[in-house]
């Protein structure tokens, strides 16, 4: 089974990603209000996932929610340095798992408010 | 028209409110302090002064008091009390060995609960007794995929927080019916939405609601929470002016990544001030009780709390207070369509005898379509039919878990989403508390400081 992880897109992120090929492919969410990079996620990356974020879930559409902000800039962060939403941007990520995780579990007490 | 009759018949009141009658019972020798569930990891996941509150207050009428042996088993076998009425979770007051010899109490006995060290309430003591293995007691309480196969898909286990207060009970329970002996006062934001039975009752009479749907509610309010507000008071057949929504926060310690409390109750209460709901024809109130996520277990007990409020519909959308995949996410229309034989209950509980008189309004889930410039409904899904939306476009569904995701990373969700002045609300705790939802430290500040104070 393929599941997805839904990238929030906001002005700061959309210019960096702006002339990548992916860019065309970024969904327009509620009449255009929100932008969302869908990346496919296989069986054995999401369980992987799964399991370093105890947080982490599958939600009805088959998205991977509930994902720590630290896991999603740094999955950001690994689509711009390898210019790709395929398996070499989570293999990028998993390159700093422990930090990410150590990150994640700071960020369950404490996210400063907008 | 008079306010639809309470559960069983008779609203329970066992709240003692004359001073002097009340100052007698705090001198009683024989006392016990009322102490939170713990997790496995030392979160606490329930208290049960709440449970004493909402009997006490007649929310959960006709239930006096914490339940003896037999009354545990009657549940668990048909969800019905030892007076014959349908009720849904055992109600249990679990202590330790060592604390209740402490305490001395015995059978026949009145046993003083104090609550941070102070008199809270009288537990009128009928049975002591000794629970049986608690890993099989949450089984029998929520069911498993070979005994409950028309509803529950997987086996329960420690990340379901409601089988894990179960769970994590204490090996002895003592039973009998409970007073609250010094009412509490109410925290600020919680006093303004402490509207117990009685009163809710005077509200509605005082109203004129006829029709009064009641909404239960975990959640800060999306945009597809209120159309569904919205439209069961046009299934239930509403005759504006002379109907209402009745919003009913449950409020209690919750599992973390919900809503924080505080922000449950003014996101709700936004929609309202900010007149997306006429302010008269919408209220908002709480609840007090740790949540078991029992799907359509926890939705008869929202049958139960609702009726005695004085609502006469109560309505049920997609995965009723459920989490994870344990339950089949129709789990509630099921019971409200056809019963749930596999746990006793052989009709919906509103046509079967000593069952409830409160009306289901089941409803499926709507969801934004960015053609239309408005929300679509899709229906349910039941065996082989799948939800559909109702009109031709692909629709968008609000999912919670993304609508978390946008709030987290700093970003106010569209106002298709989400009410601007309801996201305020979310930011306005978060400010008070470093973080938008519950964590295990909100969770110990709020055992530390619970919604009252005595």
């Amino acid at each position: 089974m393929t599941y997805k992880i839904g990238l929030l897109i906001d002005d700061k992120r959309y210019e960096a990603i702006k002339d990548l090929p992916f860019a065309s492919q970024l969904k327009a969410m509620f009449g255009g209000e929100v932008r969302i990079l869908e990346i496919e996620v296989d069986e054995e990356t999401a369980k992987r996932i799964l399991q370093a974020f105890p947080s982490a879930r599958v939600d009805a559409r088959g998205y991977l929610e509930d994902l720590p902000v630290a896991f999603k800039r740094a999955l950001f962060e690994a689509v711009v340095k390898t210019r790709s939403i395929g398996k070499e941007a989570f293999e990028e990520v998993f390159k700093n798992l422990d930090t990410i995780v150590e990150l994640a579990r700071k960020e369950k007490e404490y996210v400063p408010p907008p | 028209m008079p306010v639809i009759e309470p559960h069983g018949g008779r609203l329970v009141y066992n709240v003692v409110e004359d001073l002097d009658k009340a100052r007698s019972y705090w001198e009683i020798p024989t006392r016990l302090e009322i102490k939170p569930t713990l997790g496995p990891d030392g979160a606490p996941i329930r208290n049960p002064y709440r449970e004493i509150m909402s009997i006490a207050y007649g929310f959960f009428s006709p239930l006096e008091g914490f339940m003896p042996w037999n009354e545990v088993e009657s549940v668990v076998r048909e969800r019905r009390l030892l007076s014959g009425w349908l009720f849904p979770f055992p109600i249990i007051f679990d202590v330790a060995e060592e604390e209740l010899k402490a305490s001395g109490a015995k059978p026949g006995d009145d046993l003083l609960l104090t609550l941070k060290g102070r008199p809270f309430a009288v537990l009128k003591v009928e049975e002591v007794y000794k629970l049986p293995d608690r890993r099989e007691l949450a089984d029998a309480v929520f069911g498993t995929p070979e005994r409950n196969g028309e509803v529950v898909k997987k086996r329960f286990d420690e990340k379901h927080p409601g089988w894990l207060i179960y769970r994590s009970l204490k090996p002895l329970a003592v039973a009998g019916k409970v007073s609250v002996v010094n009412p509490p006062k109410f925290r600020d934001p919680y006093v303004r939405f402490w509207l117990p039975p009685a009163a809710s009752r005077r509200l509605i009479e005082a109203k004129g609601w006829k029709i009064v749907v009641a909404h239960q509610t975990r959640n800060v309010p999306h945009v597809g929470h209120e159309m569904l507000m919205k439209r069961a008071m046009f299934v239930a057949g509403g005759d504006r002016p002379g109907d209402a929504v009745l919003v009913n926060a449950i409020i209690g310690a919750k599992r973390p990544g919900d809503y924080v409390d505080e922000a449950i109750l003014e996101g709700h209460e936004a929609l309202n001030t900010a007149g997306y709901f006429h302010h008269n024809r919408h209220v908002v109130t709480m609840t007090l009780w740790d949540m078991r996520y029992g799907n359509p277990l926890e939705s008869l007990l929202h049958g139960v709390i609702r009726q005695n409020m004085g609502a006469t519909h109560h309505m049920f959308g997609r995965d009723h207070a459920a989490t994870g995949d344990y339950y089949d996410p129709y789990a509630t229309q099921y019971l409200w369509t056809r019963g749930l034989p596999s746990y006793g209950i052989d009709a919906p509980p509103h046509e079967v005898d000593k069952g409830l008189r409160i009306k289901p309004v089941n409803m499926g889930e709507f969801a934004y379509c960015p053609k239309c410039g408005e929300y679509t409904y899709l229906g349910m899904s039941y065996g082989d039919v799948k939800e559909a939306p109702l009109c031709g476009h692909p629709p968008e569904r609000i999912s919670g878990s993304f609508l978390r995701g946008l709030i987290i990373e700093g970003l106010r969700p569209p106002k298709v989403v989400m009410r601007p002045e309801v996201y305020d609300v979310i930011v306005k705790w978060w400010r008070v508390y470093g973080y938008p939802f519950v964590t295990d430290k909100y969770l110990k500040v709020k055992e530390e400081t619970l919604e009252v104070e005595l």
